[in-house]
């Protein structure tokens, strides 16, 4: 549904997006993740059209997003960051507007924003003034334009941001019930909400893809390294380099603020845990506790950021 | 065509469903109409002081005396107004961040500028029809003016005010600030309006330049005579030259092609800077 390759957009001298390729397929939920400034907005600009590629290609529903822009964008929905609304305008024949630009055929456009209002659940403010709404209320309407002439594909930028969390779950309902028929890219840098919608994840940082994998695999990773957290009730001086000596282990540092706490990184195809009670009690350190930590997607995603292997 | 109709309808409706279209079309009512009732008075109280001297009644018109300098009134109220109805259509779009919607469907630039164009045109069309009535309002009366170059008149204010709009929409796609719309679209109408204040001067002095830039050859080899000068150049670019004639009743094709002409470079232009805009992010 989806490919791009080698992708590039320059502001300037500054490149926002830098050479990505990535392809997505029909009824796909991708989660475009990233920290601010990555480059998501961006390409997800160049994927509907609203800016051009400084150079690479595009294609989204089997149009070049510069060859035939229009046959592509009549196959797009798109919610920008900042919901295009136009705020002295009323929900309904805004809707009815953007219908008729979308270019769904004249007869059917009372059928589909009546199916888009309430789809989204707008019927009690659907004759209100769109810029008299709650912010809620706008993405919402929001969300509505982008799906009322229900697009092969589907790109929400931040879809959720701003929002209240019993808002943030009814929108994520929505969005997971899009899977199958349509095709979801969304961008967000909750990683929550990764979790909760997509089933794929490409991890976008300084214009480029640090990661490209379906959910699973992802949290796959976090069995790949340990994470062991120590107390013991007489540490020595010595006993960070004595428990680095152990073989497998990789790293081990002092929690800050809390005495005698250790946390042990060791190589997860070896567990250490019992040769680190052996040294534990034949160095008298007094073991109080030993338990083994997994990685959170957080960590994995701050790691991969952070450009370490996790 | 339907996505233009969209589009133009849409910018309708935002003119009036706000008091933007109101307070426009109120204070050039009241503009327009008091330099009517001024011209009207002074007319009737000529008639009433000349009126049985039968040489002066021959000189005495109601097309000249009232309404053709009303067209020269309502080309300066344009002057003024008609930034203020352009300097929003595009750059409240950018913005409000709507123009990502736009451009995101699947419409040509070209289609959301003529849209644009009409719908401003549309609010055009409204402010000059409802001044209709002021010759319909003599029309009632005992004096009989000539329709025809009344209408003629009518027409060429219309084609100065799109002209004006043109310029207002090109230079509304280069910002996102609606002042900085509002002042530009002004100082550049105003620019083409005052154009052939140094016509004279401007022939003259750059004569005198490529003279001495060529060291005399200029005057010696007559290249600079014939044809047409500088400031013919700059009074055929002169908005309110090409209004002369229609105020007479004259319709002469030179004047319609003209505003029909900056019209169509203006959108002309637009596209392109928008188009360039989405290359340049």
């Amino acid at each position: 549904m989806i490919e791009v390759a080698g992708l590039t957009k320059a502001y300037g001298d500054r490149l926002a997006v830098d050479g990505i390729s990535f392809s997505v397929d029909k009824g796909e939920i991708v989660g475009f993740l990233g920290p601010n400034g990555a480059g998501k907005t961006t390409t997800m600009r160049v994927l509907t059209g609203y800016v051009s590629p400084t150079s690479g290609t595009a294609r989204v529903a089997g149009f070049d997003v510069q060859e035939a822009p229009i046959e592509m964008k009549r196959r797009i929905g798109y919610l920008p960051e900042h919901p295009p609304l136009y705020r002295e305008m009323i929900v309904r024949p805004f809707l009815r507007f953007v219908a008729s630009i979308r270019g769904v055929p004249r007869k059917e456009i009372d059928a589909r924003v009546d199916r888009a209002i309430e789809r989204c659940g707008l019927q009690q403010v659907a004759g209100r003034l769109i810029g008299n709404l709650s912010k809620g209320f706008q993405q919402r309407v929001g969300l509505a334009q982008a799906i009322l002439h229900e697009p092969d594909v589907l790109i929400l930028d931040e879809p959720t941001v701003g929002l209240d969390p019993s808002q943030i779950r009814e929108i994520r309902q929505l969005i997971k019930s899009f899977a199958g028929a349509h095709t979801v890219i969304l961008s967000t840098h909750i990683l929550a909400e990764v979790t909760m919608t997509c089933n794929r994840v490409l991890i976008i940082n300084e214009g480029r893809i640090a990661a490209d994998e379906t959910m699973e695999v992802l949290a796959a990773r976090g069995g790949r390294t340990r994470r062991i957290a120590l107390r013991l009730a007489r540490a020595a001086d010595g006993t960070e380099g004595q428990l680095r000596a152990i073989p497998g282990v990789l790293d081990v540092r002092r929690e800050d603020g809390q005495e005698g706490v250790f946390l042990v990184e060791a190589e997860g195809v070896r567990d250490v845990r019992e040769q680190i009670a052996e040294r534990a009690v034949s160095q008298g350190w007094g073991l109080l506790e030993m338990r083994a930590v997994t990685l959170s997607l957080e960590d994995i995603f701050i790691r991969i950021i952070q450009g370490e292997a996790a | 065509m339907r996505n233009v109709l969209a589009i133009a309808w849409r910018e309708i409706r935002t003119y009036f469903t706000s008091p933007l279209a109101y307070v426009i079309i109120g204070t050039f009512l009241a503009l327009s109409g008091y330099i009517f009732w001024a011209h009207l008075v002074r007319f009737s109280e000529l008639c009433l002081r000349f009126g049985s001297n039968p040489y002066f009644l021959n000189q005495l018109n109601v097309n000249d005396m009232v309404i053709r300098p009303l067209f020269g009134s309502l080309g300066i109220i344009f002057l003024l107004m008609i930034p203020v109805v352009s300097m929003r259509l595009f750059a409240e779009e950018k913005k409000s961040g709507t123009a990502e919607l736009l451009f995101t469907c699947p419409v040509t630039t070209g289609q959301v500028i003529l849209g644009k164009f009409l719908g401003a045109a549309f609010l055009l069309l409204v402010m000059i029809g409802v001044t209709l009535s002021y010759p319909l309002v003599i029309l009632a009366s005992n004096a009989s003016p000539d329709m025809k170059p009344t209408l003629v008149g009518y027409l060429g204010v219309l084609l100065m005010g799109l002209s004006f709009l043109g310029l207002g929409l090109l230079i509304s796609s280069m910002t996102e600030n609606q002042i900085i719309a509002a002042v530009g679209a002004f100082g550049a109408s105003l620019a083409f309006w005052i154009l052939p204040w140094v016509a004279d001067s401007a022939t003259v002095t750059l004569a005198s330049l490529m003279n001495s830039m060529t060291f005399g050859l200029w005057e010696k080899l007559h290249l600079g005579v014939g044809g047409p000068t500088l400031g013919d150049l700059l009074n055929k670019l002169s908005f309110i030259d090409h209004l002369k004639d229609f105020q007479k009743g004259l319709l002469d094709t030179e004047h319609i092609v003209f505003y029909l002409s900056v019209v169509f470079l203006s959108l002309f232009l637009t596209q392109r800077v928008v188009d360039s805009q989405r290359w340049r992010g």
